[in-house]
């Protein structure tokens, strides 16, 4: 996830932007006069090449998306408005022109992973590893389903870390066989001026849920004790509904959930208000599905296992006792299931229907006794179910089971904050010349 | 499945459905909707639709006629072991409504 690994770069440059006196840092012990400093300092580029790749890497994967606020449109309509001119692309180019110009090349992945005794080499070889990391969140099917809003943040992240890099790189010219930033003067400026356009727009730092992560698996080992075991049983259960349940093992599900929800609404009662209404109305909404799924039917899937889950959550419940207490954080837990199960169940029906799998039962017409005809045509009209929302069934799940959006904006968060504050930082004590980036 | 048998399984259904919906607390509804989705299991999920449309609310008199309809599934070639143990479920079910 490209917020965990954001964090971890932002976290330990901003750790070494409050290092200073870094001659001493990287040869603490003080005996060699230039070897170790040297040693380091090759390790050290190589970690940084690494990082000015992702840069490079995830400003051009989010340069299309990135649409100046600065400049004006251009007059002729065919001419993109984020083509050369725009902070971002300027971005681009000097983060591109530092990467080629840099001799020292990738870190391998011995050096990413293989712990160093110097603390400040450590520091970089997290954000180099970080950074590796990131790849797999920033390019590729992940630059795809990018937002323009997620773009500007992600930019605008680029930027900060730009800046971090090109102050630090002023701080380490004096270490032996350093190599400085091509044009760092250029690549400072291109960074500030892509902070302050991404900050005239708005950018959404939803872009933290996006990237890689891994996949979700059964908690397998002893059933935990008391809440925590049906909280075991709602995980595995909602990683179980990857597979298609059919409608009699769907009709299981809906009320295994049904009672789970029943069941732990006056727990939640004592401790949170909120969630308690929550799932007294999931529990309401589960016992009109299941008496809307009577009438669905359909032979098509499996969803055994997910069977199996469910009865394990509805039996752990039931054996709960009725004064257990519930922690805000287990409360939290389980919001967050009934969430992703309820998004789940609403998908497999919906794509039930659409594909013919769950299929609405007939009504049968009925034995006359005493009429004039013996047999008595349904007192209604067969309608096939050409639109999904045609089913009670459907505009339930639709209106009533799936959770809102969450609207609220995203937090920046701690680290976003924490690195724009080491970049300015300078030390109390002693008057030394300003590191910001400089024509 | 010939009329008569699946009026039969729609009566009998649809008696269940209506225990279920009038049952006085959720374990109850749930032990029913468990006699309900076993009815529908045994004939291979092949029901036809209910309707509680217009049933009585009284679950003595609902529990009686969804007896006599199950029983009567037994002259409808389903096998006689099923149907006492889904009456057996029912009558679980029954009970646990009246606690």
């Amino acid at each position: 996830m490209y917020g965990e690994n954001g964090d971890r770069m932002r976290t330990e440059l901003a750790a070494l932007l409050r290092q200073h006196r870094v001659q001493h840092r990287l040869d603490p012990s003080g005996s060699q006069p230039s070897g170790d400093r040297e040693s380091a300092g090759l390790l050290i580029l190589r970690y940084r090449h690494t990082v000015l790749s992702w840069c490079t890497q995830a400003v051009l994967a989010a340069k299309p998306l990135v649409f100046s606020t600065a400049l004006p449109a251009p007059a002729n309509p065919f001419r993109a408005s984020n083509e050369s001119g725009a902070v971002a692309s300027e971005l681009a180019r000097a983060l591109h022109a530092a990467q080629e110009s840099s001799t020292a090349g990738n870190a391998t992945l011995e050096m990413l992973s293989a712990p160093s005794d110097n603390a400040v080499v450590e520091h970089w070889r997290s954000v180099a590893s970080a950074a590796a990391l990131a790849e797999h969140d920033t390019n590729g099917s992940a630059a795809v389903a990018l937002t323009a809003a997620q773009a500007e943040a992600l930019v605008g992240d680029v930027a900060a870390i730009t800046q971090a890099l090109v102050v630090l790189d002023h701080r380490y010219s004096n270490t032996p066989g350093w190599e400085k930033l091509a044009d760092r003067g250029r690549l400072g400026w291109a960074a500030l001026a892509t902070a302050l356009d991404v900050s005239l727009g708005q950018p959404d730092y939803s872009v933290d849920q996006t990237g890689w992560r891994p996949r979700t698996k059964v908690l397998r080992g002893p059933v935990r004790p008391g809440v925590l075991g049906v909280l075991q049983a709602e995980h595995n259960l909602l990683v179980h509904l990857r597979s298609f349940p059919n409608a009699m093992n769907l009709r299981l599900i809906v009320d295994s959930q049904r009672q789970v929800s029943n069941s732990l609404t006056p727990m939640a009662e004592r401790i949170n208000g909120d969630y308690a209404a929550r799932w007294s109305a999931r529990g309401t909404t589960y016992a009109v599905i299941q008496q809307q799924l009577r009438n669905i039917g359909g032979r098509l899937g499996h969803g055994a296992p997910a069977v199996g889950e469910a009865a394990n959550a509805s039996a752990r419940v039931r054996a709960l006792p009725p004064d257990t207490i519930i922690e805000p954080r287990v409360l939290a837990g389980f919001q967050t299931l009934f969430d992703r199960i309820d998004h789940r169940i609403a998908d497999i029906v919906d794509d039930g229907i659409d594909r013919g799998a769950f299929v609405e039962r007939i009504t049968i017409p009925k034995l006359g006794t005493g009429a004039k005809h013996l047999i008595i045509p349904a007192a209604e009209k067969f309608i096939p179910v050409t639109r999904a929302s045609d089913l009670d069934v459907v505009r339930t799940l639709r209106e009533r089971l799936r959770p809102p959006p969450d609207s609220g904006p995203a937090s920046p968060g701690q680290s976003r904050a924490d690195l724009h504050t080491a970049i300015l930082h300078r030390p109390a004590s002693r008057g030394t010349p300003s590191e910001a980036p400089q024509l | 499945m010939d009329l008569a048998h699946a009026q039969t399984l729609v009566e009998a259904r649809s008696y269940i459905a209506a225990l279920a919906d009038n049952a006085r607390s959720v374990e109850a509804s749930s032990a029913y909707g468990y006699v309900l989705i076993e009815l529908d299991r045994l004939h291979g999920d092949e029901s036809p639709a209910l309707s509680t449309d217009g049933l009585t609310t009284s679950r003595d008199v609902l529990f009686a006629v969804a007896n006599s309809a199950v029983e009567e599934l037994l002259g409808h070639g389903l096998d006689a072991l099923d149907i006492e143990l889904l009456l057996a479920r029912l009558d679980e079910a029954h009970s646990l409504d009246r606690l």
